[in-house]
């Protein structure tokens, strides 16, 4: 890991001397992604200190399973749909769900975002690390 | 690369809508078709309706504890 250090201080100067290519590449937006990760922690009005977001999404799941199954208990009990209709309901809801994950997988892979000039300057990249380590003796060897 | 990431989406894209399309007309809309139109050849009988997912979702449990114990196994045996 010694011997990394240079090329990754090499590189990361590189980095900041590029000019930022398209605005549309989202990798490149330092200051953006910074924003986003202001949203760690929540204020909780009512009670005056703050909870960390991850219990407030286990919440939120917890309330949308207890309305499910309570809607799924009121049609039993009621008996509007015939009831072996009603039986099968939550398997449906289960598989629609995995249906669902399934396609969100689909929709990414088929929109995801190449960068090839982004790929471009990653090699030049490269190339010229490892010109400037085998300059000062150290013996990068690919792969 | 890319063409090929793009028909891998579509592929997967076009499963899971099939899938879909075909369980929502079985469980939801055949229960209220007569038992003697001519669509009830096309769908098995509705008992795999259950057996079908359950079956399938208790295998893939079962392979992932398996995949589990065995990543478990290996990263112990190979410390000892």
């Amino acid at each position: 890991l010694q011997n990394n250090i240079p090329a990754f201080l090499y590189l990361l100067n590189k980095r900041e001397s590029h000019p930022p290519p398209t605005p549309s590449s989202p990798t490149r937006d330092l200051p953006a992604a910074s924003a986003t990760h202001r949203r760690t922690l929540s204020l909780d009005f009512n009670s005056n200190f703050c909870i960390p977001n991850p219990m407030k999404h286990v919440v939120k799941i917890l309330t949308i399973l207890v309305t499910i199954s309570a809607f799924w208990i009121g049609l039993l009990e009621t008996s509007v749909v015939p009831r072996s209709h009603t039986w099968l309901l939550p398997i449906y809801f289960i598989v629609s769900l995995g249906c669902y994950g399934l396609l969100m997988v689909a929709v990414g892979l088929m929109r995801f975002p190449t960068c090839p000039q982004e790929a471009q300057l990653l090699q030049q990249d490269i190339l010229e690390a490892k010109e400037f380590l085998k300059a000062k003796g150290v013996d990068v060897g690919s792969g | 690369m890319e063409v090929a990431d793009r028909a891998v989406g579509f592929l997967l894209s076009f499963i899971s809508v099939s899938i879909f399309t075909y369980y929502t007309f079985w469980v939801i809309i055949l229960p209220f078709v007569d038992t003697d139109h001519f669509i009830h050849k096309y769908f098995l009988p509705q008992e795999y309706a259950i057996l079908i997912p359950v079956s399938a979702g208790v295998v893939l449990l079962c392979s992932l504890c398996m995949f589990v114990g065995f990543v478990m196994l290996k990263s112990k045996k190979k410390k000892a």
